[in-house]
This record gives C-alpha cells, sequence and structure tokens, in this order.
C-alpha cells in the first residue's frame, strides 16, 4: 500500500512539472510524440531540432535510431514543417522518410506538430510530436 | 432653472470625463477585456479586495429580482495609493455606478473606466506623470574620479529610473504607434519596428493579434531580460559595487530579481551564473566605461521570455550592445543595437530616455502565483 502510494506520489510530481516554454523559433526544442504504424522504428518518435539563423537540423530518435534530418522547413505561412530524413531500415537497407505536418498551438508551450509521415517503400500514417 | 440644470450636468461630466483616465493595468488590458464592449454597471459594494498585481472592487448588481456580483479590475494599489486612493475609500454596502469595458471570456469581469460613488465623487482615478524637468539641467552626479554615477548619491537624494520615453522596441526612425505595452496601432507596421526574418515576423504578428496575452512575463512571472527591463513602469534602479567592481541592476516590478554587469574586465567565458551550456534571463554582461558612457557587451540569453513589451522574438544568438549615460542628474540615456541572427536580417538600433524619480524608493510591485 505504501509502495502504491509512493507511485501515486512519483506520478503527481511528474505530472506536476511544468513544460518549459521557448519563446524562440518555434521549431526549436525536443519533441516526442508518435508516427503511427512505423513497423520499422516503432511507434514511438523523438526529434530534437535546432536553429542556426538560417537552417533547420537535428535527430530523429538520437540515441538510437540517430536518423540525420537532411532538410527540414517551416513555412510561417500556416506554420507548415516539412522534414526529410534519411534510414536503414533492420537489415541495412537505406529508407528515406518524408514527414508534413502543422504546428498547433503555437504560442503555447505545449505546442504540437501533427501531420502525416511516409517512408520510400510507401508506407504512411499519421505524424505527432509535443515540445517537451 | 432647467437651463441652469442642464449646464451643471455638462460641466459634471465634462469635469469627470477630464480628471478621469483609464487606468492602466500591468498586463496589456486589451488582453482581457475588449475595448468594442462598453459597459456601464450600478451596484451596491460587497467587497474591496487591495492587493497585488490588481486592486478589486466587488459590485452587487440587481436586474429585477436577481442580483449577481460583478469583479471591477483597477490598477495596483501602489499606483492607486500614489494617487491619494485606499482600501477604505470605498466600504461595502456603499452605491457605485462604473462605467468600462467588459472581459473577453464574457465573464462577471470588467475594467474599471470611471467609478462614481452615490454622492457624485469620481474615485480610484490614476494619474501618474513624470516629474517636472527643473529650468536649468542639474549636472550629472559623479564620483571622485569624475565618473558618473547611474544611481543614488549617498546622503544625498535617494531616487530611482524610471518614466521611460519608449516602452517597446522599434527600430531607430521608424513610426509605428503603439500604446504602452507595445501593441501596434495597425498591425500593418509589424514589418516596420525591426528587420525580422519571416518566422519571427509572423511570431510577432500572431503575438500582436492575440493582445499580447501569452506574455511569459504576465502568465509566468518570467524575468524582463535584455532592454525591457528599462521599458517598466515601475522602474530600475542601478546599485554601483566599485569595490567588486559589478553594477546590480534591480527592477521595480515582474519577479524582482536582478541583473549583473561585470566592469571588473573579464570576458564572457567562464563566468559566475552561466555558460554556452545555460543560458540565462538577462543574458551575461560585461561593460566598461567609454568616457562618460558605460558600454556593456551582453550575450548568453535563453528564450524563455520576450526580451521587449510588445513581443518582438528572439533567439539564442542574441547579441545586446547597450550605451548608457547619464547627460545631466535627471536623465538616463539608453542606446541599444540588437544583433540577432536568428531571428532578424540584419543588426538594428533602438534609444531612449529614463526620467529620475527625485526622493523616491522604487516601487516594489511583485508578480506573484503567476499574475501580474
Amino acid at each position: 500500500m505504501k509502495r502504491l502510494g509512493l507511485a501515486v506520489f512519483v506520478a503527481v510530481c511528474l505530472l506536476a512539472v511544468p513544460v518549459l516554454a521557448q519563446e524562440g523559433h518555434p521549431l526549436k526544442g525536443s519533441w516526442l510524440g508518435t508516427w503511427s504504424g512505423n513497423k520499422i522504428h516503432g511507434n514511438d518518435v523523438l526529434l530534437v531540432m535546432t536553429w542556426d539563423g538560417k537552417n533547420i537540423s537535428g535527430t530523429i530518435n538520437p540515441g538510437t535510431d540517430n536518423i540525420a534530418i537532411k532538410n527540414a522547413t517551416l513555412n510561417p505561412e500556416g506554420w507548415l514543417v516539412h522534414i526529410e530524413a534519411d534510414a536503414k531500415d533492420k537489415s541495412g537497407q537505406p529508407v528515406t522518410y518524408t514527414i508534413d505536418g502543422k504546428i498547433e498551438n503555437l504560442p503555447l508551450a505545449n505546442r504540437v506538430v501533427t501531420g502525416t509521415w511516409k517512408d520510400s517503400r510507401g508506407d504512411t500514417g499519421a505524424f505527432k510530436i509535443g515540445r517537451q | 432653472m432647467n437651463f441652469l440644470r442642464v449646464l451643471r450636468s455638462v460641466f459634471v461630466a465634462a469635469f469627470v470625463i477630464a480628471t478621469t483616465s483609464l487606468v492602466f493595468a500591468h498586463h496589456e488590458p486589451l488582453a482581457k477585456f475588449d475595448d468594442k464592449k462598453p459597459l456601464r454597471i450600478r451596484g451596491v459594494v460587497s467587497l474591496v479586495d487591495w492587493r497585488n498585481p490588481h486592486a478589486h472592487v466587488f459590485v452587487n448588481v440587481k436586474t429585477g429580482e436577481t442580483v449577481s456580483n460583478w469583479a471591477v479590475e483597477l490598477e495596483s494599489p501602489i499606483d492607486l495609493e500614489a494617487s491619494g486612493w485606499s482600501k477604505t475609500t470605498i466600504q461595502p454596502g456603499d452605491q457605485v455606478a462604473v462605467t468600462g469595458i467588459a472581459a473577453r471570456d464574457g465573464s462577471r469581469q470588467m475594467l474599471g473606466k470611471t467609478i462614481v460613488t452615490a454622492a457624485g465623487k469620481s474615485i480610484f482615478t490614476v494619474n501618474v506623470v513624470p516629474p517636472p524637468m527643473p529650468l536649468q539641467p542639474h549636472p550629472t552626479p559623479k564620483w571622485t574620479d569624475g565618473q558618473p554615477r547611474l544611481g543614488s548619491v549617498p546622503g544625498g537624494v535617494q531616487g530611482y529610473w524610471a518614466f521611460p520615453s519608449a516602452t517597446a522596441l522599434v527600430e531607430n526612425g521608424v513610426t509605428a504607434p503603439m500604446d504602452e505595452w507595445g501593441l501596434l496601432k495597425n498591425i500593418g507596421d509589424a514589418a516596420k519596428v525591426a528587420p525580422m526574418q519571416p518566422w519571427a515576423l509572423q511570431l510577432y504578428k500572431e503575438r500582436q493579434e492575440r493582445f499580447l496575452r501569452d506574455d511569459p512575463m504576465y502568465l509566468n512571472c518570467k524575468p524582463p531580460g535584455g532592454p525591457r527591463q528599462f521599458e517598466l513602469a515601475y522602474g530600475v534602479q542601478f546599485v554601483e559595487d566599485r569595490a567588486r567592481q559589478r553594477v546590480f541592476v534591480l527592477i521595480g516590478s515582474g519577479n524582482n530579481n536582478y541583473r549583473i554587469i561585470y566592469t571588473d574586465g573579464r570576458s564572457h567565458q567562464g563566468q559566475v551564473g552561466g555558460d554556452d551550456e545555460n543560458p540565462l534571463f538577462y543574458g551575461r554582461s560585461v561593460g566598461k566605461w567609454e568616457g562618460e558612457t558605460l558600454v556593456l557587451d551582453t550575450r548568453g540569453f535563453n528564450e524563455d521570455f520576450w526580451f521587449t513589451n510588445g513581443g518582438l522574438p528572439h533567439t539564442e544568438q542574441l547579441k545586446l550592445t547597450e550605451k548608457i549615460s547619464r547627460p545631466n542628474m535627471d536623465t538616463l540615456k539608453y542606446d541599444l543595437t540588437v544583433d540577432d541572427p536568428g531571428a532578424y536580417t540584419r543588426p538594428w538600433s533602438a534609444s531612449w530616455t529614463l526620467r529620475w524619480v527625485a526622493g523616491k524608493e522604487m516601487p516594489r510591485h511583485l508578480c506573484q502565483e503567476n499574475r501580474s
């Protein structure tokens, strides 16, 4: 019972941690979410992106898959996001991902990007990441 | 007789209008209230809530058999008390008539513009004006070595800097009318304010179109880093610690923390309180005197705040060159160059002055519990 209480307490503490605001470039930071139905790299996805003043760069699933973002753009008209990345499947064969989405809740700390992902083999699915 | 009565009414109305200004809140009032929704209520005061950041008067309004309670937001107790009002100016049970503007969310809240008692007295008006300039400028106070003093003189008249001539960043030479919180009168002027990159311009426009309601300085008590500390209504104060070769910049509002300017010749590397991995709200400032001007080089900002009223974006690449001088006793001159290739297409500059408020302690308006 004590253990359950402790677990609830820890869970509440974790939930209470506020999302850090990021008032600079809207894509900069860590994003956590899902690319549903991705058979190669799994359902969950983590993106870390940065902005150098001219280009968006970053990594998908750093520390595990380490997929470098090859090309990423943000169109402020509608806050449309486009990301391309070259990866490899479990057998080492190349696969290219293309993600198209849109930033929602832009002014809020917990903004999200929603859209679709597809790969060079024709698989596709829903894409949703939220800023951490 | 009727003519005299009408004349008296016109005179009273004109007097009330002439002596009553729209109270100014700390946050952009239009973020919460809609100036397209004028409102007039009449009722009985049920409570006076006299506390930071805004005083409120609660009024019971009777409509037929129904009584509803309205919250009337006023200015901070600091400004109300400076204008001669107190929490006992009116009491529960008093009759009042209130005009103002209604809350955007349709709740029973309003921003009070005028409050008139049953006796016809207009109350809670705020009249905050800068002190008059002397006919002949008083000389700049100086240390014994001739360096200008930015703060008070020990044993002399205390004071602080306030009443900035500009309360939001606009590039020098640009005309873009805005209110004192940096809200543009015409959103079409957005691109003129500063040479923003496309993403920064769009973000700035959207912040403006939302009436600055997402400002983290008000929502989350985030510090007013960068030039914003010199744009605030409750002013700033310099504490010059010559023995330790640093200057502290204190602010009269926000979360009341402070900025340190190091004048000991150190570089940007290895400073206490921050490095490249730990960007700061106030960045890292190093300064040196060039003649009678303190020249500051500040970098290492984080992106968790707005660096100016009005919501111009910045990135961690922001570098500021600030030049601070005191051409006479009562004037502080602030010149700024913004260099942020992450958000702007080129470096750009802005300048303004602040006024010395002599003989007064800097007000302490605290942003508390994420309310301001």
